[in-house]
């Protein structure tokens, strides 16, 4: 059962910089095994991460990385893409990175439905900067832009995705590695936009002035607020307010994806088709 | 050299050189006057089998570009001033991990909204340090129809050997100029393609960033089993992030020598009348066929005036400017903006009393204008 | 997959150069074969130490709640391990409500 991670690491940035207990280095263990598991080259794999704690992720991982601005990972992963269709590019951002600022390019890699895995760190905190609010730390939680207390209403960026037109979107925790290295892996596969958020524990920042001091203390409130979507969808709307579903919450096969259609588009400037029309698309507006 | 005659505008002639020059992706927005370079490049790219993509905002458009040029393409995006301080993060990014693209700017009357259709030079000042940090600019300036698409051309040599940004800056006049052009052949331009450089040696042998404190950094195409990682952080030589002190700062001298050691193969003006010139215009982009003109009717009235016009204008040509400020008197800076240009010719030259005829309210300078102002020196 | 060969009669074996002693495989262990134990020299004053591998039912919690790569566990077909008892569960319930650390004289 002893998996080799060190084949896939650069094992001169070892021990990795995050707190003792992060969630991040689960998330990053379950990203090696879905990326082993599938058989993909290290050369045929590029990691594009943001900044903030999960901005680290691409350092730690041999394979071709990229460390970019706040929020604009999925703009760079686009070109990167683009540049190379056959290659596979997956994106690693926390919740400030892909739904703050980075919110509108989140917003148009869904729509696009273009062949990329983002996976979102979300912890609910800015984690690097140290206990700033996120879109998605609870009202009434201590941070230190709000000590008073958080008034700022949160959001489900996993509802954004799907809204937004991503293919496949799915959510885990890092309590359950197991599950959340089968999403990742299925979301790689998936051809289009995946987006995959996986909740993790910042008990150093998030945790450490709201009651939850240690890395156990987080991870079991974590596992409070979520249930499988299967148990989620036969609630009451009362029993849904303070829980998230885990597992798959969209998979669309049928969409196309971007390089794909892109290539339509070549071939008509090259003469081999003709024009797009509205009559290519079944949904017309 | 091998030319051909066109019909064509400045911004249609910057797309067209891209495609000749070996770019194969366009990241952009629409932004007025540049737009039409976008419309032109995304019907040619996917023709000749590259991608062109307008992207949700400026800033994904040069993150895009960046992306691809990572991957190893030659890329391009168009914008004018509002685009360049949007772009402004990523356009570090790409100084400091040295990471080749072209950038053209069609100026238009700023700043903020300014004057989306009226021109300006108002972004010459900015293409110096658009963005924060310490680094060298590269930054050419169209100066007529036929310069759109040789700059554009001679931009992207430029920016594969020294493995950064270069900006074209064209103006709202000259981009949207229609007019005859004569320019090289395609073949021709192919043909002097000079692609950036590449290691071919074993893997564990390459270290991206460790190159001499003169030259760039060699940055493989990805995917071909060189694998290393870019970040905007200071970082060593294989490209992962850094605070060693001697590190740190051998980086960002070897961003700013890599430039400067080579100023010779960046400097490009034109002397116009110079020789026996006793009144030197120094002017720029479309105010200089304005100031040629009015070069022709001073003469006629035995004015002996000559332009010197700067084509790479950071960094700027200071020898050259020297030379021609330390025996001219008379020295008129005209340029659309106030003055951006003029205190770069005042600090190459020492001299704190160069002449000015400024612009700024979004309408050419006419040669009659020159004219008049000569005459009053 | 990429396999790592146990040493041998090994069912569970840690990294010490990379462990950053944050209890959490102490914690997700069934069978109370982990514990922190006193380490002067190490950032949290501590260290995972493996005190009763006899008692190890390859379950794998530990290495695959480990963020920092520091716990591996054997094969099935390369140690026999045990099963879940009564002492073993107790002798973790010991350990957690003991800050993860073993009590003195258990």
């Amino acid at each position: 059962m002893a998996f080799n991670y060190d084949q896939y690491l650069r094992l001169e940035k070892m021990p990795t910089l995050w707190c003792w207990g992060c969630g991040d280095g689960v998330i990053l263990k379950a990203f090696i095994r879905a990326v082993d598991k599938l058989g993909i080259s290290k050369d045929d794999m590029c990691v594009v991460s943001g900044i903030g704690c999960s901005g680290r992720f691409s350092s730690y991982v041999d394979f071709n990385t990229v460390h970019t601005t706040h929020g604009r990972t999925i703009a760079y992963a686009t070109g990167i893409k683009l540049a190379n269709p056959s290659k596979r590019v997956v994106c690693v951002a926390g919740d400030g990175d892909a739904l703050a600022i980075g919110g509108n390019h989140t917003i148009h890699g869904c729509r696009r439905n273009i062949d990329i895995t983002m996976i979102v760190i979300q912890n609910f905190i800015y984690g690097l900067t140290n206990s700033q609010t996120s879109p998605t730390t609870p009202q009434g939680m201590w941070t230190v832009t709000q000590k008073a207390g958080n008034i700022d209403p949160t959001f489900d960026g996993c509802e954004l995705a799907i809204a937004a037109g991503a293919s496949f979107v799915g959510r885990e925790n890092v309590t359950a590695p197991k599950k959340l290295e089968k999403l990742i892996t299925q979301a790689i596969e998936h051809r289009g936009f995946a987006y995959v958020e996986a909740l993790s524990n910042c008990h150093i920042n998030l945790g450490r002035k709201n009651k939850m001091v240690s890395a156990m203390e987080n991870l079991d409130w974590i596992d409070s607020i979520t249930v499988s979507k299967a148990k989620y969808d036969k609630m009451s709307e009362e029993e849904q307010l303070n829980l998230l579903p885990t597992g798959i919450l969209k998979q669309n096969t049928e969409v196309r994806e971007y390089c794909d259609m892109y290539d339509d588009i070549k071939a008509v400037h090259q003469g081999k088709r003709a024009k797009i029309t509205q009559d290519d698309f079944v949904k017309k507006i | 050299m091998a030319t051909r005659e066109v019909i064509s505008t400045g911004n249609e002639l910057a797309a067209i050189a891209a495609v000749d020059a070996g770019c194969e992706f366009f990241g952009g927005y629409p932004l007025t006057p540049s737009s039409e370079v976008m419309h032109v490049i995304s019907d040619l790219l996917p023709k000749v089998g590259g991608v062109a993509i307008q992207m949700e905002d400026e800033i994904a458009g040069i993150c895009a570009v960046i992306g691809a040029s990572m991957v190893g393409q030659r890329a391009l995006t168009a914008t004018s001033g509002p685009g360049i301080s949007l772009k402004a993060e990523n356009l570090g990014l790409a100084q400091m991990a040295e990471v080749p693209l072209v950038c053209v700017n069609v100026m238009r009357g700023g700043p903020s909204t300014g004057l989306p259709t009226r021109v300006s030079q108002g972004d010459v000042a900015q293409a110096k340090n658009p963005s924060h940090g310490d680094y060298k600019s590269i930054t050419l300036c169209a100066g007529n129809l036929a310069e759109c698409y040789t700059e554009t051309v001679r931009a992207f040599n430029l920016a594969d050997r020294f493995m950064q940004p270069v900006f074209v800056l064209l103006d709202e006049t000259l981009g949207h100029m229609h007019g005859k052009a004569d320019i090289p052949t395609a073949e021709e331009v192919k043909a002097g393609i000079v692609p950036r450089k590449r290691f071919d040696g074993p893997a564990d042998e390459y270290f991206p960033y460790q190159a001499a404190q003169d030259e760039p950094a060699v940055l493989n195409p990805m995917y071909e089993g060189y694998r290393y990682h870019f970040t905007g952080l200071h970082h060593d030589k294989n490209g992962f992030p850094t605070e060693e002190i001697h590190t740190c700062k051998a980086l960002i001298e070897r961003l700013f020598n890599k430039v400067e050691a080579h100023e010779d193969e960046l400097e490009s003006y034109e002397e116009f009348m110079m020789d026996d010139a006793e009144v030197m215009i120094v002017a720029y982009g479309s105010v200089s066929l304005s100031a040629k003109e009015a070069i022709q009717h001073l003469r006629d009235e035995g004015i002996k005036a000559g332009l010197f016009r700067p084509i790479t204008l950071w960094p700027s040509p200071v020898d050259a400017i020297r030379k021609w400020t330390s025996k001219i008197d008379k020295v008129l800076c005209v340029e659309l903006n106030i003055g951006q240009y003029h205190d770069e010719i005042q600090r190459a030259s020492g001299r704190l009393d160069i002449e000015e005829l400024f612009k700024v309210n979004g309408r050419p300078i006419s040669p009659y204008e020159i004219v008049n102002k000569v005459k009053e020196l | 997959m990429a396999a790592m060969v146990a040493p041998e009669n090994t069912p569970v074996w840690v990294n010490t150069d990379r462990c950053k002693a944050c209890d959490i495989c102490v914690d997700a262990c069934p069978a109370g074969v982990l514990s922190m134990m006193a380490e002067p020299t190490s950032t949290l004053g501590a260290m995972i130490s493996v005190i009763a591998p006899e008692a190890c039912i390859g379950c794998n919690e530990c290495e695959l709640t480990c963020p920092d790569f520091a716990i591996y566990v054997a094969e099935k077909k390369e140690f026999k391990f045990a099963k879940l008892t009564d002492a073993s569960k107790a002798r973790q319930e010991a350990i957690v409500n003991n800050k993860y650390r073993l009590p003195a004289g258990y």
